[in-house]
């Protein structure tokens, strides 16, 4: 299946095409991503739902190229930045767009920054080694970096190790490691999962701040659907390895045309509904060893009916407007009159 | 730091003392008569037994006796050993051969465990790390008392490359004891090596040091490098302090005039002031070390901080 693959190569900034991505395990293959396409353009945010397992991670570390292979192997698919294939360069040329045309950061940022370096070398480290600036100089832009991401006294905190700053901080020294050489793409890989509430929000509005100041295009991957409503343009809804669901964000919180986005919709708490009991999706995410024949989410969906769901794969259904949803029933879901 | 330092040094004051004092007793109650231990063969009369127990102290309380030798130690007065000469004179003359034995064990073990650990690490589970398991559990598995004379008949008698015996002291002649002195030692080195390098490669910060675009090198000789050897460098300082007091076997074999040549041959002889004065200096190499080791630890990870 693919996302909007009407449109010439080389129109985004960055498109994934048809990816697949196995990981090769003891017990056998792992299907871990199946055939996932998407775009992004500058300027704008691509927020990629879905629970763990849902192969959003993989994806971005497959663009990003820190995929461990093996166990990890791309048997097919193109990753296209700015029309060139990513996956078809040679390592060196892959290496030098890595961390300074697309960068990434990461969920944990205690155990993603190193512990036994200070945070103006860490995020001085690329400047020097990649532009050949002098260690004054890359210091300097660090500590601007660090004030750009309103880290307070940042030139006194510079030679502070990560343990000494707060989870909020921490990953605020990530991000301005992130934009040490001014990225085009920057994929943010669940940056507020292991923070506090209030500090989630305060990230959330950073990220999106810089996002629109430096017209990057951003890569949001979380499984928290709040995160997404305020920032995000679009949505890719992920489920065992594939883009079950890709729309604009307004069009999908108004009515999905998805069952498994309607299911991660509905699970949301909700002020008016004290008292009851919380929504939530049964059954567990499918084992990427045995996926389920048909449609991968048939064993989860209200909806399901044989022999249909059970035996064919449902394509990227196209409902206008860059919508897709991989639903047997996603026009009948649009109108809204699937029954279970 | 200068207060933890301060408390550190107070601690050790208390072990040093604490270790002499069990040495001290140890060596006295193995009852032997030190006396006629002091004249040799020939008879001791009555008379000259009380003056001597008078002149060495020997008829006064054991404590009193312990707070003499301390108190003699601290002014550097090793005291007399049985054969006549200075205690101190003995540990000046064997501590060079110990300090280079342990130097060259050392150098070895760094040389070889170290680095064959991170090449082991970095091709984990290829023939060469295979190879390594292999060679470090035979090394593992024999005996230092069998390692060293079988290397001693190997290298010296079989293939002459090294002399015999190194009782002359000279580095060439060290460098084969040295060797056979870091072998055990290599191995632990070269597993805890690929240990803590493979624990670093798998960490969060190494993907994102390779997120950064940084070449494999800077990522394994850097960001892997660095928090590896935390735990190396530990275990390396306090491997120099047992290497200098272990080395008793491989002293022997190869006739080395070291400190722990001289230990052995002093209790053989059961000459309790050169037994307690070598031990004595052990004691504080081994403090020493252990103390450079733990600061060492704070300069090498920011996350220890010692208040």
């Amino acid at each position: 299946m693919q996302v909007e693959t009407a449109r010439p190569v080389g129109r985004h900034l960055l498109e994934v095409r048809d990816l697949f991505v196995e990981f090769h395990t003891r017990d056998g293959e792992a299907k871990v991503i199946n055939g996932v396409s998407y775009h992004l353009d500058p300027g704008e945010t691509l927020a990629v739902l879905g629970e763990s397992g849902s192969g959003k991670s993989v994806t971005a570390q497959a663009i990003m190229g820190i995929l461990d292979m093996p166990p990890a192997r791309i048997p097919s698919g193109q990753i296209l930045y700015n029309g060139e294939d990513l996956l078809a360069m040679p390592e060196e040329k892959r290496r030098a767009i890595r961390g300074s045309e697309i960068s990434m950061i990461f969920q944990d940022a205690l155990s993603a920054l190193n512990p036994v370096f200070s945070v103006g070398w860490q995020i001085s480290e690329t400047l020097r080694v990649r532009t050949g600036m002098s260690k004054a100089d890359a210091l300097k832009r660090a500590a601007e970096l660090m004030d750009l991401v309103k880290i307070p006294a940042a030139k006194a905190r510079i030679k502070d190790y990560p343990h000494q700053f707060s989870g909020g901080m921490r990953q605020r020294v990530m991000i301005a490691m992130a934009l040490a050489m001014d990225p085009k793409v920057l994929i943010a890989d669940e940056p507020t999962t292991a923070l506090d509430v209030t500090v989630q929000a305060q990230i959330m509005d950073l990220l999106a701040d810089l996002r629109r100041d430096l017209n990057m295009g951003m890569i949001l991957i979380t499984h928290d659907l709040g995160v997404v409503a305020d920032v995000a343009d679009r949505i890719a809804v992920m489920y065992a390895g594939r883009i079950i669901e890709h729309a604009d964000v307004h069009a999908i919180y108004k009515q999905p045309a998805h069952p498994y986005t309607e299911g991660l919709i509905s699970s949301i708490p909700r002020l008016n509904s004290k008292g009851q009991e919380l929504a939530t999706i049964k059954g567990l995410p499918p084992n990427l060893m045995r996926l389920p024949s048909g449609c991968k989410y048939h064993p989860r969906c209200p909806y399901m009916q044989q022999p249909i769901c059970t035996d064919v794969v449902p394509p990227a259904l196209d409902l206008g407007g860059g919508r897709t949803s991989a639903c047997h029933f996603a026009k009948e879901m649009l109108d809204g009159q699937l029954h279970r | 730091m200068f207060r933890y330092l301060v408390r550190r040094l107070l601690q050790m004051i208390l072990v040093f003392v604490a270790t002499t004092f069990i040495v001290y007793s140890l060596m006295y109650a193995t009852g032997g008569d030190p006396i006629q231990a002091l004249a040799g063969e020939r008879p001791v009369s009555p008379t000259q037994r009380a003056q001597l127990i008078r002149e060495y102290g020997l008829d006064q309380p054991f404590l009193v006796r312990y707070w003499n030798y301390l108190s003699g130690l601290l002014q550097g007065d090793f005291g007399k050993s049985l054969t006549g000469r200075e205690v101190s004179d003995i540990i000046a003359q064997a501590l060079p051969p110990t300090i280079q034995l342990a130097a060259i064990a050392i150098v070895t073990t760094i040389a070889l465990g170290v680095t064959v650990g991170i090449i082991a690490a970095i091709r984990r589970g290829g023939w060469f790390d295979n190879a390594t398991l292999v060679f470090t559990l035979i090394i593992i598995g024999i005996p230092i008392v069998v390692l060293a004379p079988l290397a001693q008949l190997i290298f010296t008698i079989k293939i002459p490359i090294f002399p015999t015996t190194a009782t002359s002291g000279d580095l060439y002649a060290l460098l084969l004891p040295g060797i056979i002195l870091g072998a055990l030692s290599v191995a632990t080195a070269m597993r805890l090596t690929r240990a803590s390098f493979t624990e670093n490669q798998r960490s969060d910060y190494v993907r994102t040091a390779r997120s950064k675009g940084l070449s494999k090198r800077r990522v394994v000789g850097v960001h892997v490098l660095r928090n590896s050897l935390i735990p190396i460098i530990t275990f390396l300082g306090i491997e120099l302090g047992a290497l200098m007091a272990g080395a008793i076997v491989t002293e022997g074999v190869f006739n080395v005039p070291g400190v722990g040549f001289n230990l052995f041959r002093a209790l053989r002889t059961e000459d309790a002031p050169l037994v307690v004065g070598l031990v004595s200096v052990l004691v504080i190499i081994f403090l020493v070390a252990n103390l450079i080791v733990d600061l060492l630890y704070a300069v090498l990870d920011p996350r220890i901080r010692y208040e």
